[in-house]
């Protein structure tokens, strides 16, 4: 019997609208969960599939000493498909020009990911293909064919072996962002390495493994590897990979993340407010019940179906919505991507189904158990029982279970604990807020029936509910700022990393007689350009006397510092400078003294140098140019960001270095296609100089980018549609309150205008203070989330402090206004009825 | 009137209920000592805060007395847990109130059918049509109670008091928040309909005029019985 009459008082409160709020706050939160998590995850596949194209594979093993053959073979019984790869340099000899080539051998399987581009001949269209040379065969990048006059189709003597030029390597997926290797690039099939016997016992070489699979046997294999990888042998994927791409989807991935809970706390707020709501609405119904003989089991059946006939119908409306939502935000993101999207998988699906039974069960529980409680006297003494709704169980409660939604969702403790203390600190901040506001008003003296008077004492009449309602809206306002300030500063960042004007062509090999002209030139074509960099090769031979050869062979950590790119590089790219590049920071010691007068020496070194070299301040390092030697003492330690796409250096000389060593020049510039006949014309005049076009992968850096970003704007849009619904169910829920204050001002003989204003300042001031906490919280949450999780120097926003309270202020007010506005167009009559 | 009608249907005594407050104990009712035969009807008058609507909450089983008991139909109240006494007034009692307490988000019928629904009685569409006709309510079935004025609220509730015939109405100030012609009505209808089903009536008021129209009428002063004495019903008996 209690079924049917359940069921009856469930579509009666449904259709009455009475559970829409609750209705609406789970669907929230499972569509909210289902949608973010759909598309962050398909977006996420999506780019680590494009970004693994960098790296030619998920991951890779590398080293500079024979990897073990089982290594390999292990990977492929765990499913993974596998290539190797070997670097050294080589002799390349044709048309009586001999050069250093810089040689890479690929097994067929190469690339894992991504696609070579070639040409068929120097003036050919370039095309993608999957795979490396034949044997017999080699792909020469297009300096090489210049330096050595050659066509496709022609020999070249590469170490003992002869080999066939059969196409021009425009660019490998896994190439440098920046190289000054980059125009003497040769690929080679990795069973004609023996034949070029150029890789001997102590020869310098750098073995690499390439991986690729399911995540799952990805971390399996890994698992597997982890306990026998050496010293010397490190473990890559795309995020490890120091690189604009690698830290830009690093961040990217938290933002989405962050968002993620955002969209949750929003929901449980919402859920947590409209539980209680709910509940409290019923505790006349429940004592009557009791009253009329009801038992306690009946209303417990009762409620308990109710609560599962709104989980679930909202569970199924939530996830719905959720797939309609991400199929058009997909649709519409895979048609700017001009790639189909990979399918998420269950996770999405399971996620928000337990997410929308944990908000519906944990925020409904203690508010229920509060209602079953409902003494049946209430129906004598209106009173008894609201002192349970300021339940400080259900507060704990609900905190405790978005804390625990908020980890299991990040599965980071440290995001988690920095959010949840900061919405922490704006509840305490503004039911202090709340409190002073309110007890102040009082003492303002305002006359009595002035709206603004109204509207004080309004506020000051329900302080713990508006102190709960500020506090919902103070939350909304908040994650909604901080989502906007993050977005706006990581996409300022990421511009700033790669601006438009990025220089996209390298200039190498600028003879010191060169370098007039070609500034020269840059002016007349009104080309933007870096500074000529002076640049030489000079091989690091001692330190303090002792041969650097054995000195690395005695460090225990030979791992490879992914700056130094491909092998142990003892023969670095110097230069000398007067100032501290742009992304370079002293670590330890000083950067040069441009005034002094000494013939000193010195030399700044990277910091991951240091440890790898064991050097300290005042160390003396031998460098050998050629035969001519010198000594640098070692003056001070750089940190330096690999991620810019600017030149970089391992060891900076001082600049009375000038004029000792023979150098060549090194710039940069921005071309576009208007350009190239002067280039051409420029550099028949000059054939030494050689060009490196990173245009392609700068275009590919900025169109990833451009998807993150896109991405961030989606998942933002949902967040702040999410906040908005918080900010609408708190005012609906307050509706009830009002209308029968309004039935009291009315019946009083208040006009209409008088209340409508009254309320309008009500929510202005409301939304103001919210706005104001809001905005103070988020700016100064936003500078720790900055700090340490984006690492990135946080800034304060004073905009975010004016844009807050106005925002805050302007959007309460508009809900609120039109919501009681609505109310006021009925009677008093009508209104007196409803409220039974 | 049988022999076994005229037994007691309600026995208080030593009736004492006291609150906690902030200044100390408050002793709202104390050592109330009276007796209600079957089918009688009783006004229980005084002013306000003298303790009449406790008196109420406690006859009916919504509270507990401090000291004393009542026996309510032969069931000791004390000796009954909330739940028991819920059974209790699902079987044997029936409520009115000032504030009508209809459950806004079901109708009309829906209102009055709720106690026999509760109790699982099967019949309850026929017993709560059969009730609102008699309260000339029979176009009212499908209506809300926002939909309908103060006294059709109250005629409904008059009408859900008496649906599974109960032994014993208890009625809180039904007429107060009417105006006078409703409030007139509601008070017939009740008087009628106790009548004809020979329940025991327990009115709380303090309109004199509504209280001479029972059997007795019990004055409660500061939380004493003052007087018993008969209404007007008892001499036209």
């Amino acid at each position: 019997m209690w079924i049917k009459l359940a069921f009856k008082l469930f579509a009666r409160e449904f259709r009455r609208g009475e559970l829409s709020i609750i209705f609406a706050a789970i669907a929230l939160a499972v569509l909210t969960v289902f949608s973010l998590s759909s598309v962050t995850q398909r977006i996420g596949l999506n780019i680590e599939q494009k970004t693994s194209d960098f790296i030619a594979a998920d991951r890779r093993l590398s080293s500079n000493h024979p990897i073990e053959p089982h290594i390999l073979a292990k990977g492929a019984e765990f499913g993974l498909e596998t290539a190797k790869m070997l670097f050294f340099d080589s002799m390349l000899f044709a048309n009586e020009e001999l050069i250093l080539g810089s040689i890479k051998a690929v097994s067929p399987e190469y690339p894992l990911r991504g696609e070579v581009t070639l040409k068929d001949n120097l003036n050919g269209v370039p095309y993608e293909v999957r795979g490396g040379p034949k044997k017999g065969n080699v792909w020469l990048s297009e300096g090489l064919f210049y330096s050595l006059g050659l066509k496709v189709g022609d020999q070249v003597e590469l170490g003992a072996g002869n080999f066939t030029v059969s196409k021009v390597l425009v660019n490998e997926p896994d190439a440098p962002f920046f190289s000054l290797a980059g125009n003497r690039r040769v690929l080679l099939s990795y069973d004609d390495i023996a034949a070029t016997q150029a890789v001997q016992p102590g020869s310098r070489v750098f073995h690499r493994l390439l991986f690729a699979g399911q995540e799952q046997q990805l971390s399996d294999y890994y698992a597997w590897l982890k306990p026998q990888l050496k010293a010397n042998q490190s473990w890559q994927g795309i995020k490890d990979r120091q690189s604009p791409l690698g830290n830009n989807l690093a961040r990217a991935e938290r933002f989405l993340l962050l968002a993620g809970l955002f969209g949750i706390m929003l929901a449980a707020v919402a859920m947590a407010v409209s539980a209680k709501r709910y509940c409290e609405r019923q505790y006349d119904p429940v004592a009557m019940m009791k009253t009329l003989g009801g038992s306690r089991q009946v209303i417990r059946n009762i409620y308990l179906l109710h609560l599962s006939l709104v989980t679930g119908f909202s569970i199924l409306v939530g996830l719905l919505l959720g797939f309609v939502l991400q199929h058009i935000g997909a649709a519409y993101l895979a048609k700017f991507m001009g790639t189909d999207l990979p399918v998420a998988g269950v996770r999405p699906w399971l996620l928000s189904v337990f997410i929308g039974i944990v908000c519906a069960l944990m925020f409904s529980l203690k508010p229920l158990l509060d209602l079953f409680d409902i003494p049946p006297l209430r129906v004598l003494r209106r009173s008894l029982g609201d002192k349970l709704a300021l339940s400080r169980i259900h507060i704990g409660l609900s905190l405790l279970t978005i804390f625990l939604l908020m980890w299991m969702f990040s599965e980071q403790l440290l995001t988690t604990l920095i959010l949840f203390g900061s919405t922490l600190l704006v509840i305490a901040v503004l039911f202090g807020i709340s409190r002073l506001v309110f007890s102040a008003g009082r003492k303002l003296g305002l006359s009595p029936g002035s709206s603004w008077s109204l509207a004080i004492a309004t506020l000051q009449k329900r302080a713990n509910a508006n102190a709960v309602q500020l506090i919902s809206f103070a939350l909304a306002i908040k994650l909604m700022l901080f989502l906007v300030v993050l977005k706006n500063d990581m996409i300022s960042d990421w511009q700033t990393q790669v601006p438009a004007d990025a220089p996209n062509m390298f200039l190498i090999n600028i003879g010191q007689s060169e370098v007039q002209p070609l500034d020269d030139f840059f002016e007349q074509n009104s080309i933007t350009h870096e500074a000529f960099f002076p640049v030489f090769n000079a091989r690091v031979d001692a330190v303090n006397g002792e041969e650097l050869a054995r000195r690395i062979s005695r460090q225990e950590g030979e791992e490879k510092a992914d700056s130094e790119r491909e092998g142990v590089n003892r023969e670095p790219n110097l230069t000398w400078l007067t100032e501290l590049p742009e992304g370079n920071e002293i670590t330890q010691g000083k950067w040069f003294d441009n005034n002094s007068q000494s013939d000193r020496i010195e030399v700044s070194v990277f910091d991951g140098w240091q440890e790898r070299l064991d050097l300290e301040l005042g160390d003396e390092i031998s460098f050998l140019v050629n035969e001519q030697r010198f000594d640098a003492v070692v003056t001070s330690f750089r940190s330096v960001d690999w991620g810019t796409l600017k030149p970089n250096f391992v060891m900076i000389l001082s600049p009375n270095m000038a004029g000792k060593v023979p150098v060549t020049y090194f710039s940069a510039a921005k071309l576009d296609n208007s350009h190239t006949k002067a280039i051409s014309s420029l550099l028949q005049r000059y054939p030494t100089i050689s060009m490196i076009d990173i245009k392609s992968r700068l275009e590919q850096a900025q169109s990833i980018i451009a998807q993150v970003s896109l991405a961030i704007g989606f998942v933002l849009a949902i967040v702040l549609i999410s906040g908005a619904l918080v900010l609408v169910s708190q005012v609906q829920a307050s509706l009830a309150e009002r209308m029968q204050e309004v039935v009291i001002l009315r019946t009083l003989g208040a006009r209409g205008r008088l209340i409508k204003l009254a309320t309008l300042y009500e929510f202005l001031l409301l939304g103001a203070i919210a706005g104001l906490v809001a905005a103070l919280v988020s700016d100064v949450t936003l500078l720790v989330i900055q700090q340490q999780l984006f690492d990135v120097d946080g800034k304060m926003h004073p905009y975010v402090w004016v844009l807050g309270p106005a925002v805050g202020a302007g959007f309460v007010a508009l809900i609120g206004y039109f919501m009681v506005s609505n109310t006021m167009r009925q009677n008093t009559q009508g209104l007196l009825r409803k409220l039974g | 009137m049988s022999v076994l009608s005229q037994l007691n249907i309600i026995n208080v005594t030593g009736l004492t209920k006291s609150v906690n407050t902030l200044e100390g104990e408050l002793t709202i009712l104390s050592d109330i000592n009276f007796s209600v035969k079957s089918g009688e009807s009783v006004a229980i008058v005084g002013a306000s805060g003298s303790g009449k609507s406790t008196l109420l909450s406690l006859l009916a089983g919504l509270d507990v007395a401090s000291k004393g008991d009542i026996c309510l139909d032969g069931e000791q109240l004390s000796e009954l847990n909330e739940e028991a006494r819920a059974q209790l007034r699902a079987k044997k009692v029936g409520f009115v109130f000032q504030s009508f307490m209809l459950v806004q988000s079901l109708t009309a019928l829906e209102n009055v059918m709720l106690p026999a629904e509760l109790a699982g009685d099967s019949n309850a569409k026929q017993q709560a049509l059969s009730l609102l006709e008699k309260v000339g309510l029979s176009h009212r079935l499908e209506h809300y109670p926002s939909q309908l004025s103060g006294g059709e609220q109250q005629r409904v509730a008059i009408a859900r008091a008496f649906i599974g015939s109960p032994k014993i109405l208890f009625a809180d100030e039904p007429s107060a928040n009417l105006d006078s012609k409703n409030g007139h009505l509601v008070e017939k209808l009740l008087f009628d309909l106790n009548k004809q089903n020979g329940t025991t009536l327990i009115l709380v008021t303090h309109d004199e005029h509504l209280a001479k129209q029972c059997d007795r009428i019990i004055h409660i002063e500061a939380g004493k019985l003052e007087t018993i004495r008969n209404g007007e019903a008892a001499y036209v008996d």
